[in-house]
């Protein structure tokens, strides 16, 4: 049933209607919504769980691992400082090769501080080993969601589900929250083969010499690869049973002919795909729209890009003294094409500035007339900078 | 190698395919050292093995304990000077185990409930041995015979066994019904007692080593040293051994107003109270030794027992200790007192001992009766050539005689404390040594290892308890043949059980099972090889030491590995 | 009796009969003497199988799980360093989402509960989950290699708190991490030390009984980091309590309920002299003098505060309490 709700509430409900047993609860802007709507569901006989009011984030990330462990599906969400604080314990999870979910409302980094949107807390643990789903709208928020665990409980790889912050978790959306059977038809009960039980009782988190650990890396990465696979076939289930699909590993929009394309993760491609549909007479343009940045769609990505002479990177976060991150790794998949596009690496909109439409425009101008250059942000205005900063 | 499993989780327990007992330097053993008791014990009982089965709730195990040594502990139990008291590491602790009070309740239960000696009946055609003398030296040797097979025939010249206990110990110390039943039982277990047969005058001793395949000779001392004071002897001498004799016999004793007796030994002890029982009002005792624990060297203290010594006391008896006899005062040929000096057994430059009287020190006691009690000799009656004119027999440690093969003594024949107990324990040995004697093997000894020192035991796991003693009849009330000391009651000697520290022993208390960091110390209902009921697991014990330490026994020693 | 012989029973056979729970087998890789190992091995006798562990990186975790080795006869997790607090948290609370009986306990070294540990631990308490924490102490971080905790006793030396010239060992008291679990008015907490098995097992026991957060803090000799022999410990753990210097409470929802009291308090230099990282108190050093009546005094504060003067006839005195008896019974 439709229904106009912010996204916290949406995201919320998703979680709900997943049936976890424990959900640890720690706030920090932007995702204080969800688990303070969470809390309402709970006080309001909704949601029967554990709700545990955590006293940090990483506490908040062990909370989960430890009931993971302990056999039961859980739930936790963060943003910025706090998917910092609890860097190590990602580390941990994946690792361990427990399947968690949890959502990341993308805010940006301290320092400086900001409240606001941009996907630097995600890409700084690109490599704590979680598969990382990025959602382009609310109603993506809720399915990826619901999707995410099944995923998750059947590679048993821990899922991130990167959700914009404030850009889509305060935004209200008329949102489709499927009914509960279908969430059952879709999600069986949690189980985990690893499951900490007396009767069989196994020691996790060992410490591994030089002689075996090579491997369980090799391991852990091998299955990040493998996952592709189910992360599009769960999108394919949900579709059948819910008649939405959330574009799988990697959508593409527009001409297939276009020679041109714009990349992005999250939800400004909502912003682009709305400035394409006022800018017909600029031509031809694809909007290539990644959802999975972990494992990283190479196949899909150059499928995406064959024919191709210009591909626009547009991401929300960079490496500081290397350039972007999205970007650097898209080059280095298109070497696998004969002919590849020139890519144009820029970011965009960090630490929330206003993506507006016009920035479509200017885009397929600096495209169009020039070289690609360097790693550069799109809308930095270095007036504002003093000479020896620019 | 191993397949790594998703998340590297390790199963349970796999931990055991690794032993950490290469590691060690050192491991533990179980290293069993008698306890103090048992070496100072004159008869060889292990003291702390019977405790200990008394402890555990095993009364007959524990009397059958005691008899694997010493067959008489109805009667030890009474008379011994404990010495295994006076080694108790407990002492250093508290107060040492009443083990003599143990022993006298173990041996009291056997004779009422008629626990069985562990003896078999000799095979028939087994070969005989003969013992000479049924003292307490003559029965422990016929028992530790008849015990390893022999046949025995056991020669007394009186019509009863018994020898100095039942003749010289009075009954107030040693009651008549429970000598009669001790010494039935013991002979009951297949000895052939032959009474009134007196050496040299019945059977000689040619016939004895003829007919038998050796000869243990426990004839004790009965005749009385050569005593005067400057060659005179009162008219009306009675030693004091034979005065007490008849009083046990007969039950006649001498009249008299005040007595000396002469002498530091428990005859004396045990004449000047049975006088004071006799109604005399005043008993001497004059010796040249000093009264026990005055501070003075052992070598110098009187050789009765100490307990004996301050019941005597008790009862009144007058002790005049570092003290000698100058002259007897006579009128006519009666004695009428003694001129006393103070007197000390110094050494000579040469080496030897004299006895010096300190001039200017003189006193007179008015006596009417002096009484020696100087000590015994062997009456050598049938055993002249043996002991060629000497008033004891020089054995070796195993009791056999130098130059005469298969002839063994023992007890207050030979040089010794002139106990009950060390007569019991030279029948044992003599009866070892006369076994392989006669299996044609070479004698041994049995070496006992050097007792756990006190340092060896953990204390910090014995709380202080009281030692309980039973009572002991008040001085008032001692007036005739009354037995003084009492016995303790069954929960009384489980308590004192219970508060032997096991010295070197395992006392089963799981400390070390409890203490192992590594769990490498195992539990074990059946006995393991050395006899413990835990076993150390070498796969896995590093030999840190720590149960070594914590051992409240001192059972645990580490010894260097390799 | 021959001390030496092969015994006649099947010792793989004899370990699997042993009349007692083994929560940590044999072939782990502690140190010789190691007191943590043991109060590890006494609390997992004492709690049984149904429980489910988590474990702070340290000097227990290390040495019981090398892959693919485990000493671990329990389901048990060792996450991070900080963070045992929140993993056992989360074990609880899904064992109570699933309804099931088993109780969580959650291990942890001083480093991991007094330092690093503490939030997690502090968070764990503050919302009553049903867990019982165990702290080891061992008084430093012992597994990196003996750097001072901020349970490290005042003036003991660590290698990063050494002595020389400037410095006499570590300059802070030891943290009275006890006072401030007290503060949490959890319903049970105590302390307790491997010189006292019995006492050890009554209080696991005591707390596994008890819905709600407990807290046990256990003195555990390092022989290595303190430097004694690893067969001292037992002794060195037990004039650390006889001294004053660890004191044996126990405290419900803040209020101290009982303590063991000393008999015969012994004065803390029997306890000092016995270990390395107090040989530099006894040098000819007036420093050193001075270091020694602080520590003395710090025990008398201890005796005074938590009134641990005892009388001459309390069997569960310092005296009294495990004293044994002949076929492993125990005075308490």
């Amino acid at each position: 049933m439709r229904k106009a709700l912010e996204g916290s509430q949406a995201i919320a409900q998703a979680v709900a209607l997943c049936r976890p047993q424990v959900i640890a609860a720690y706030p920090i802007t932007p995702q204080t919504h969800i688990v303070e709507n969470i809390a309402k569901l709970v006080a309001d006989g909704k949601l029967h769980c554990e709700y545990v009011s955590v006293e940090s984030e990483f506490s908040a990330a062990s909370v989960v691992l430890g009931a993971a462990l302990a056999g039961s599906r859980t739930y936790t969400a963060s943003a910025s400082q706090g998917i910092l604080l609890m860097a190590e314990v990602l580390f941990n999870i994946a690792g361990s090769r427990v399947p968690i979910v949890m959502t990341c409302a993308n805010r940006a980094v301290s320092a400086p501080l900001s409240i606001w949107n941009d996907q630097q807390d995600s890409m700084a643990v690109r490599d704590a080993g979680w598969i990382q789903l990025y959602c382009a709208d609310n109603q993506e928020a809720v399915d990826t969601t619901i999707q995410a665990y099944r995923i998750a409980e059947r590679t048993e790889l821990p899922v991130m589900v990167c959700v914009d912050g404030f850009s889509l978790t305060h935004t209200l959306e008329p949102i489709d929250i499927p009914p509960q059977q279908q969430v059952d038809a879709f999600l069986p009960p949690y189980q985990f083969a690893r499951t900490l039980d007396p009767r069989k009782p196994i020691s996790m988190g060992t410490l591994v010499s030089p002689d075996h650990y090579p491997e369980a890396r090799h391991s852990h990465h091998q299955a990040l690869l493998n996952a592709a696979d189910e992360i599009v076939a769960a999108d394919a289930d949900w579709a059948a049973i819910s008649g939405r699909s959330s574009g799988g590993l990697l959508q593409v929009e527009g001409d297939p002919d276009a020679e041109i394309a714009i990349l992005t993760l999250g939800s400004v491609h909502g912003t682009l795909a709305d400035a394409r549909e006022l800018h017909p007479e600029l031509g031809p343009v694809k909007l290539i729209r990644l959802r999975s940045f972990r494992p990283f769609p190479t196949a899909a990505l150059l499928q995406a890009c064959a024919g191709l002479t210009d591909l626009v990177v547009l991401e929300r976060a960079l490496s500081p003294g290397g350039g972007g991150i999205v970007g650097v790794e898209v080059k280095a998949a298109l070497l696998g094409l004969p002919n590849p596009p020139r890519v144009h690496n820029f970011a965009v909109g960090l630490g929330g500035r206003d993506v507006p439409l016009d920035i479509y425009p200017r885009l397929l101008q600096t495209v169009r007339s020039q070289p690609p250059g360097p790693f550069a942000l799109f809308d930095v205005d270095l007036g504002r900078l003093p000479a020896e900063d620019r | 190698m191993t397949e790594l499993t998703r998340g590297a989780y390790a199963l349970p327990g796999t931990s055991l395919t690794f032993k950490t007992g290469t590691w060690r330097v050192q491991k533990p053993v179980h290293h069993y050292r008698p306890a103090p008791c048992r070496n100072a014990c004159p008869a060889g009982e292990d003291a702390q093995a019977y405790l200990g089965l008394l402890a555990q709730g095993k009364p007959q195990k524990a009397w059958e304990a005691i008899v694997e040594a010493n067959p008489l502990p109805a009667i030890t139990g009474r008379v011994c000077h404990h010495p295994c008291e006076s080694a108790c590491n407990r002492g250093q602790y508290d107060e040492a185990i009443g083990i003599h009070g143990v022993e006298r309740f173990l041996g009291d239960e056997a004779i009422r409930l008629g626990w069985a000696y562990p003896v078999t009946p000799p095979a028939a055609e087994a070969r005989q041995v003969a013992v000479v003398g049924a003292g307490p030296a003559g029965l422990s040797a016929a028992y530790h015979l008849l015990r390893r097979g022999y046949r025995v025939s056991l020669f007394d010249s009186l019509p009863v066994a018994g020898g100095t206990c039942r003749m010289a110990i009075p009954p107030y110390r040693l009651p008549r019904n429970v000598l009669e039943a001790e010494i039935e039982r013991l002979l009951a277990t297949g000895i052939d007692f032959r009474a009134q047969q007196q050496l040299g005058r019945d059977v000689s001793l040619q016939e004895l080593q003829q007919d038998f395949g050796a000869v243990f000779l426990g004839p004790g001392t009965q005749k009385n040293r050569e005593w005067s004071i400057d060659g005179a002897v009162p008219r009306d001498l009675h030693v004091g051994l034979d005065l007490l004799k008849e009083w046990m016999t007969v039950g006649s004793m001498i009249q008299a107003s005040s007595v000396a007796i002469i002498g530091g030994g428990n005859t004396a002890v045990d004449m000047a109270r049975v006088l004071k029982r006799c109604g005399v009002p005043t008993v001497h005792i004059i010796t040249h030794q000093s009264l026990p624990g005055d501070g003075e060297d052992a070598e110098d203290a009187m050789r009765a027992i100490p307990r004996e010594i301050s019941q005597a006391q008790e009862e009144g008896v007058i002790i005049h200790p570092h003290r000698g006899i100058l002259r007897l005062i006579l009128r006519g040929e009666r004695v009428v007192g003694v001129e006393m000096a103070h007197m000390k057994k110094l050494p000579r430059p040469d080496g030897s001992v004299q006895r010096v009287p300190f001039e200017g020190t003189e006193t007179v006691l008015h006596v009417d009766q002096v009484i020696p009690a100087i000590g015994q000799q062997v009456d050598d009656s049938g055993m002249a050539d043996l002991l060629q004119r000497q008033p004891l027999f020089s054995p070796d440690a195993s009791c056999a005689l130098p130059g005469h093969p298969g002839i063994y003594v023992g007890g207050d024949a030979r040089p010794g404390t002139g106990s009950v107990s060390a007569a019991v324990g030279d029948g044992r040995r003599a009866a070892a040594a006369i076994d392989r004697y006669l299996r044609g093997l070479e004698p041994a000894l049995d070496n006992l290892p050097e007792a756990v020192p006190f340092q060896q035991i953990n204390l910090n796991y014995f709380e202080h308890a009281p030692r309980i003693d039973a009572p002991i009849l008040p001085p008032a009330q001692r007036s005739g043949q009354e037995e003084i000391e009492t016995s303790l009651e069954a929960n009384q000697a489980g308590h004192e059980a219970g508060r032997c520290l096991s010295c070197g022993n395992c006392l089963a208390c799981d400390n070390c099972w409890t203490l192992c960091p590594d769990s490498a110390v195992l539990k074990t209902t059946e006995r393991a090889a050395d006899g413990s009921h835990y076993v150390f697991d070498y796969d896995y014990c590093k030999g840190c030491g720590l149960c070594a330490h914590e051992c409240p026994c001192g059972y645990i020693a580490m010894e260097d590995e390799g | 009796m021959n001390a030496n012989d092969q015994p006649t029973i099947p010792i793989t056979d004899l370990r699997h009969r042993q009349p007692r729970f083994q929560g940590i087998e044999s072939g782990h890789r502690a140190c010789l003497g190691c007191g943590e190992a043991l109060a590890a091995r006494l609390v997992t006798e004492a709690a049984g199988p149904d429980v489910m562990i988590a474990n702070a990186t340290g000097c227990l975790e290390i040495f019981t799980t090398p892959w693919p080795e485990s000493a671990w006869r329990l389901p048990w997790m060792h996450s991070l360093f900080e963070n045992t607090g929140a993993i056992a948290a989360g074990m609880e609370a899904a064992l109570k989402a699933q309804g099931k009986s088993t109780k969580v306990l959650a291990f942890g070294g001083d480093g991991g509960t007094f330092d690093i540990g503490f939030q997690s631990l502090s968070g764990m308490l503050e919302r009553g989950h049903n867990v019982l924490y165990v702290c080891y102490d061992n008084e430093a971080y012992m597994n990196t290699g003996i750097q001072r905790s901020s349970s490290t006793p005042h003036a003991a030396i660590t290698t990063t708190s050494p002595a020389g010239r400037e410095r006499m060992g570590k300059r802070h008291l030891k943290k009275d991490i006890l006072t401030i679990i007290a503060s949490h008015h959890i319903p049970y907490a105590a302390s307790a030390s491997v010189a006292y098995p019995c006492d050890i097992r009554q209080k696991v026991r005591r707390a596994m009984e008890i819905e709600g957060p407990t807290f046990l803090l256990i003195h555990s000799p390092c022989p290595l980091g303190w430097g004694h022999d690893g067969a001292l410990s037992i002794e060195v753990a037990r004039l650390a309590v006889k001294t004053g210097l660890f004191p044996l409470i126990e405290l419900e929802r803040g209020e101290l309920i009982g303590a063991m009291p000393l008999r015969d308090p012994r004065p803390v230099t029997e306890y000092l002299r016995l270990q390395q990282r107090f040989a530099h108190l006894f040098k000819d050093d007036p420093r050193a003098r001075q270091e020694l009546e602080h520590l003395q005094a710090l025990a008398e504060r201890n005796i005074e505060y938590y009134g641990l003067k005892g009388t001459q006839d309390d069997p569960r005195d310092s005296e009294g309490a495990d004293t044994v008896r002949r076929g492993g019974q125990r005075w308490a």
